[in-house]
């Protein structure tokens, strides 16, 4: 390689030192909220003065809060769970299907992705408001199925271009049925691409706050929106608290994943 | 009605303007082992998958003890099937996998722990039950394959190429396997390849597809001793061929005039040339002596290069005319050793010979 590491010489101590300050520069909020979560200043004083676990009290004793984060996970897993149906519909026309305007139909699908999430916001509640769905529950995880869908479709569908179809050929031959053999065979041996399709769609779902603005109704909030409210109406240490909550439940996700790709890839 | 086993009648498979298979027509007897041989393209493929359901003929018709199978969907044929790549479900042990075909016909538990335990045994890999095929070699794997195909007693078992992706001494090792397994279950094989070594040594019976029609079926012997024609002749083992002309045949022995002008007289044939007609004359390596014997006829050759392989020398000459000629005499065949220095002139029984039209 032309780039060898180990042949960089003295470029190695800045190409970590750059490295370490790209990761620092991304993390450092992070790490600044999750600090000031702990500290005891009302005022998000930094240093904090000393620390306690008061705003997590505060934050778990309050039902608004709970309600908020109940009705994130609540749409995020039943956005997810759709979004991974229809993803992998789409995926099997994707990738197997033979008709005109397939590349057509898989930008299509992407474009959720690349589309200004404000302009998507926009439409969406327009057209929910003419049709009653708007601040229902339902509309939401709508809104939220469509913002989720490309990150369902991405990893089902490299999962099943990198699956031979001999392999289910093989398994007709043995006597399943196409369906039992999609089923019992193809679906399986792509479970990673499945899987990680379920986390991140969920991700996707769970920390989404634009639409979200729009799509939420006073009964119904989810924690980003929440968190939101909160800082426009008082600057307390509880929202540092509910933003730690949010990023560790992302942060754990996202080792589950890890290691459980790991573990079904061997 | 016929009283074939498998009967491929009239098949024919077009893909717009092309024509894949021309009204192919082979009976075949139970328990025989049919190779489909070719080169690639030549539509020994496309007619084995559409014996497996997973290509739609244009016309023909397929039937297995005098039914036809075309109406019947690829998952009822109830057909075995080792493929080129390999298919073994990743996420299911060896044992799961060769028990799928029968959990699917939902055969009750005890029969289906027996069958895999038979299977295992007849493919020896009885150690490798609980490992995953990713653990597997690629030999490996295609056994198990074989073994699926196998465990649900199909009638036919079809294989594609099935040792294509394996190395060339692995190769030869499932072969032997692949023959006792035939020996033991007595199963009628169609089996695809465009190794003509890889033909004759599993086969009962060859056919030789070209160009989506078949050359010729028949033995191995049949196809190398007494080829239809030069097509056959060029594919199957090595061959010689020398263009000729066609002087007079009687009695299915034919004289011909060589290009450096040597008359060449008793070549058994069974076509009919014209007097004056352009043939090619065609001798397989091993025809070929060092020393003259009773019937032979004889080239004058240069010799190019010999070299020595064990058994065989291989001698390369040359005509006056300028055809290279590949000559393999055994290692103690007389002269065979002086072919370097005095070798100019080379033999042949004309009898071992072949005529084809140019």
């Amino acid at each position: 390689m032309l780039l060898d590491y180990e042949r960089l010489g003295w470029l190695r101590v800045a190409l970590v030192g750059f490295t370490a300050a790209v990761a620092a520069f991304l993390l450092l909020p992070v790490v600044f909220i999750v600090l000031l979560s702990f500290g005891s200043s009302r005022w998000l004083a930094f240093p904090p003065p000393g620390w306690t676990l008061r705003w997590y009290q505060q934050l778990l004793g309050d039902p608004t809060w709970i309600d908020a984060a109940l009705t994130s996970a609540r749409i995020a897993a039943m956005a997810a769970m759709l979004a991974v149906i229809i993803g992998l519909f789409a995926a099997f026309s994707l990738v197997r299907g033979e008709f005109r305007g397939r590349q057509v139909l898989r930008g299509l699908l992407l474009t959720p992705m690349v589309l200004p999430v404000v302009v998507f916001a926009i439409a969406i509640y327009a057209f929910f408001l003419r049709i009653g769905l708007a601040g229902t529950t339902v509309g939401f995880v709508i809104a939220h199925t469509i913002l989720a869908l490309p990150f369902a479709i991405i990893p089902i569908t490299a999962a099943l271009e990198g699956f031979d179809k001999s392999i289910e050929d093989a398994a007709i031959v043995c006597g399943a049925s196409p369906f039992q053999a999609r089923l019992r065979i193809t679906l399986p041996s792509i479970r990673i691409g499945i899987f990680s399709a379920a986390i991140f769609s969920f991700l996707a779902s769970w920390d989404e706050v634009v639409v979200a603005i729009f799509m939420a109704s006073p009964t119904l909030q989810t924690l980003p929106v929440k968190i939101w409210g909160s800082l426009r109406a008082d600057l307390s240490p509880v929202v540092a608290a509910a933003s730690s909550l949010l990023v560790g439940l992302t942060f754990c996700l996202m080792i589950v994943t890890a290691l459980l790709r790991r573990k079904l890839s061997r | 009605m016929t009283r074939s086993f498998l009967s491929i009648r009239a098949l024919r498979k077009t893909f717009g303007a092309f024509v894949a298979v021309h009204d192919v027509t082979i009976d075949v007897p139970k328990g025989e082992f049919l190779t489909f041989l070719g080169p690639s393209g030549s539509g020994k493929s496309t007619t084995l998958y559409a014996i497996a359901g997973f290509q739609d003929p244009s016309s023909g018709d397929v039937l297995l003890e005098d039914m036809s199978l075309l109406s019947v969907p690829s998952h009822k044929r109830n057909i075995g099937m080792v493929f080129q790549r390999y298919t073994l479900f990743p996420h299911l042990s060896v044992a799961e996998n060769i028990a799928f075909p029968l959990r699917v016909r939902r055969r009750p538990d005890a029969e289906i722990k027996r069958k895999v335990a038979d299977m295992l045994a007849l493919v020896r890999l009885e150690n490798f039950a609980d490992r995953h095929p990713g653990a597997l070699s690629g030999g490996q794997q295609q056994r198990v394959a074989l073994a699926r195909a196998l465990a649900y007693d199909p009638p036919i078992l079809l294989m594609d190429e099935p040792l294509s992706a394996l190395d060339k001494k692995l190769r030869q090792e499932i072969q032997a396997e692949i023959r006792r397994i035939h020996r033991e279950t007595g199963v009628t094989i169609l089996y695809v390849t465009h190794d003509q070594e890889e033909a004759l040594h599993l086969s009962d019976r060859i056919a030789l597809f070209r160009e989506g029609r078949i050359e010729q079926i028949g033995t191995g012997e049949d196809l190398y001793l007494r080829p239809a024609s030069e097509f056959v002749a060029g594919f199957i083992g090595n061959s010689n061929f020398l263009p000729a002309e066609h002087l007079q045949t009687a009695r299915g022995a034919s004289t011909i005039r060589l290009a450096d002008g040597s008359i060449v007289t008793g070549i058994k044939t069974t076509t009919s040339f014209g007097q004056g007609q352009r043939v090619r004359l065609m001798v397989r390596p091993e025809a070929f002596r060092l020393a003259p014997g009773a019937t032979s006829a004889a080239l004058a050759v240069e010799i190019i290069d010999t070299a020595f392989f064990g058994d065989r020398r291989r001698v390369m000459a040359r005509t006056a005319a300028g055809d290279e000629i590949d000559v393999r005499p055994a290692s103690d065949a007389e002269g065979a050793d002086s072919a370097t220095t005095s070798g100019k002139r080379i033999f042949f029984d004309p009898g071992s010979a072949f005529l084809f039209p140019a």
